[in-house]
């Protein structure tokens, strides 16, 4: 392999595993409402939009960094989240439908309300926050003179992407080690045993959805530096964290976490090999070749091993 | 209360017989565009220049005596709708003539009504090339048609860059495909070879992979057509690469709007583009319009607005010439135009398979110090133009 080959296959790979690390994060809130609720939160990329004109206005009126903006959009959202699941969707669980999915209708709507709010308010124009770091980067021969490759690392993409990291470890955390974490996870193990031990399901539902908001509303805050905002962004973020968790297998944050390396990397190299045109044909590919050859995602593959069955 | 009632009655007829004697003091023209929906942005900016130029001939006392009473109907962008409009204006309202509209696909419906009710109809901003192919009789345009957008810029790659590689990268919509088609065919005309042609998804976030690849192939010339945002992401993710070429360029769109450099900031530095005019061509009016029209909305406008400025006057010019008020009157005054406007000499000639076609000269703009400045044609330029462009690492 030449030289230019190989710098163009790191820097793709560099390329896919920043890019992956931030559709984890995206896809994570989703797993976990997946985990818990049995449904798929459609309403999950709006969202993210609402967090990331957070970030915005926050931006542009108060000029604090986007970045910073995350410890205000994810309790934000985290309230919306909570409000949502507490006064929309537990009183629509409760109701006999002739649908037996109305929830995932419900966020359908919610998600309709959310877009078009935010037309009224912001207009459809598309909008960005020009941070001054945005085509920062740095440089492998400028670290290293004698370098023989040429590989840059931008600096808005590390950023958001050690960020994401950290925030999948807290949450990591949070589910393994904290009272409320491991009650969320015994809600989404076995609803009725969880029931029977004396767990609030009912507030696990609504913490587990102010939580998935709050997730993906700091995803918001992460992409706003490296991208930009309208109004109907939401449903291309929808669309790829549902591929992320239906790959991860339907509730398993190791699952979504690996699910969002995989497409990132996908995606990446399809653009170099084949064509970036096809990016969205592959995203689709993979979504039906997981719901056919592996049903139960990456988390049933790892499963598998660990327990040798 | 009898009384009352007489005196309404004196007073309605009176504002009967009052309309027609205003009405004759003034010239009707009521504009089809969008002001709501996602052109109406467009819309806006026309609409501002449209009241402009209408309250400047107004001061010079108007046309033959008259004043130009300019009025707007909102057609949302929606090709049906403009549809309505028009035919109520011309079969309800008897309005001789018909100015403007935006998208193609609302000047497409638009000229088809126009013609077949036999009333002119100048197209000011729609950029589709069969609009002015279908020998209509009726249809007028001011504005340069796609085909012919990059013009100057072809020029200018083939006098002053004369690359043989160049590379395209293409949003995948109408748009971007057809940008890419054409500057395929101008490729092949000044002897340069096209190493990499490949597309985008709209909306894509990461094109690192892709530009790695433009990369490896080291094309002289990188050429890119799409819309604002991806215009910029492209840009800016070039710079992170530090991906050098000879020449960046754009096929207007996104690349010859304000929102470009605002965006893009220094990566946008040296990016050449194609434009249909910009503030500081050398017509009479241009320098003018633009900065009256910046001191009163705070922004300079776009070719939008400087073709519906012009159109108020070819308008203006056309009434005055007319030997009557009539629809075929104002056709053939319209014909005849030959006027120096500030959007550019307008004359509708039938060449090429067109049939009343405005062929307005493109320019071609390179961000320089982020500013946009006119560099070819040379007669044109405000700026000498930078070519080579340094390389990113000599940026710093």
């Amino acid at each position: 392999m030449s030289s230019v080959n190989l710098e163009v296959l790191l820097q793709t790979l560099i390329s896919g595993v920043l890019l992956g690390g931030l559709y984890a994060l995206i896809a994570l809130g989703m797993t976990i409402i997946m985990g818990v609720m049995k449904i798929i939160n459609l309403a999950h990329g709006e969202l993210m939009m609402v967090g990331m004109y957070i970030a915005f206005v926050l931006f542009s009126w108060l000029h604090i960094d986007p970045y910073l903006s995350v410890f205000i959009a994810a309790p934000a959202l985290f309230v919306l989240g909570v409000g949502l699941q507490k006064f929309l969707i537990n009183p629509v669980m409760k109701v006999d439908a002739i649908l037996p999915e109305n929830q995932v209708i419900l966020t359908v709507g919610i998600g309709m309300v959310l877009a078009n709010l935010a037309t009224i308010i912001f207009q459809s124009d598309y909008r960005q926050t020009p941070v001054s770091y945005a085509t920062k980067a740095w440089y492998l021969t400028d670290l290293w003179k004698g370098a023989p490759l040429e590989l840059s690392l931008s600096f808005p993409w590390s950023v958001s992407f050690t960020i994401a990291v950290l925030i999948t470890a807290c949450l990591w955390f949070f589910l393994a080690k904290t009272d409320t974490g491991k009650s969320i996870r015994a809600t989404a193990q076995d609803l009725d045993a969880a029931l029977l031990m004396g767990v609030n399901v009912e507030r696990m539902r609504v913490i587990t959805f102010g939580l998935g908001s709050a997730l993906v509303g700091a995803a918001g805050c992460l992409f706003i530096p490296i991208y930009y905002i309208y109004p109907d962004i939401g449903g291309q973020f929808t669309l790829i964290s549902f591929v992320i968790t239906i790959l991860g297998g339907l509730g398993s944050t190791v699952g979504a976490i690996l699910g969002g390396l995989i497409l990132g990397l996908f995606e990446s190299l399809t653009a170099t090999y084949i064509g970036m045109g096809w990016a969205p044909v592959g995203r689709f590919m993979i979504f039906v070749a997981v719901l056919i050859f592996i049903p139960g995602g990456v988390a049933s593959l790892l499963r598998s091993r660990k327990f040798g069955k | 209360m009898k009384r009352l009632l007489w005196v309404i009655a004196v007073l309605f007829v009176f504002t009967l017989l009052a309309v027609p004697v205003l009405a004759a003091d003034t010239f009707d023209l009521v504009i089809p565009l969008p002001l709501t929906g996602k052109q109406a942005k467009f819309g806006e900016i026309m609409k501002r220049s449209y009241e402009m130029a209408a309250e400047e001939i107004n001061a010079k006392g108007g046309v033959k005596g008259k004043k130009l009473a300019l009025s707007f109907e909102d057609s949302a962008g929606k090709p049906e709708t403009a549809r309505a409009i028009v035919e109520k204006l011309i079969d309800v309202k008897k309005q001789p003539l018909i100015v403007g509209e935006y998208t193609s696909a609302c000047a497409k419906a638009v000229a088809a009504v126009a013609e077949e009710r036999k009333t002119p109809y100048l197209v000011v901003a729609s950029a589709d090339d069969a609009i002015t192919k279908q020998n209509y009789k009726y249809v007028f345009r001011q504005n340069q048609v796609n085909d012919h957008y990059a013009d100057a810029f072809t020029s200018f790659l083939k006098e002053v860059v004369k690359p043989k590689t160049i590379a395209i990268l293409y949003e995948s919509s109408a748009f971007g495909t057809s940008g890419s088609e054409a500057m395929e065919r101008d490729a092949k005309k000044i002897g340069a070879q096209v190493v990499l042609n490949e597309k985008f998804e709209t909306g894509a976030i990461d094109f690192k992979p892709l530009l790695s690849k433009v990369k490896a192939a080291q094309p002289e010339v990188i050429y890119s057509v799409s819309y604002a945002n991806e215009a910029q992401l492209l840009m800016k993710q070039i710079k992170e690469l530090r991906l050098d070429a000879k020449l960046f360029s754009g096929g207007a769109a996104g690349f010859a709007i304000p929102e470009f450099i605002e965006g893009a900031k220094d990566a946008a530095e040296y990016v050449v583009s194609a434009t249909l005019w910009t503030t500081q061509l050398k017509y009479p009016g241009t320098k003018e319009f633009a900065e009256k029209y910046k001191a009163k909305y705070k922004d300079y406008p776009s070719y939008h607005g400087a073709s519906a400025y012009a159109a108020v006057y070819v308008t203006a010019d056309a009434l005055k010439r007319a030997k009557d008020w009539t629809q075929d009157g104002i056709r053939d005054a319209l014909k005849a135009t030959d006027l120096k406007t500030a959007f550019g000499p307008v004359k509708f000639e039938d060449k090429e398979g067109y049939q009343n076609q405005n062929f307005a000269e493109t320019l071609a703009i390179q961000v320089q110090k982020g500013e946009f400045e006119t560099i070819w044609p040379k007669n044109h330029a405000s700026k000498p133009y930078v070519y080579p462009v340094p390389s990113w690492k000599e940026r710093r």
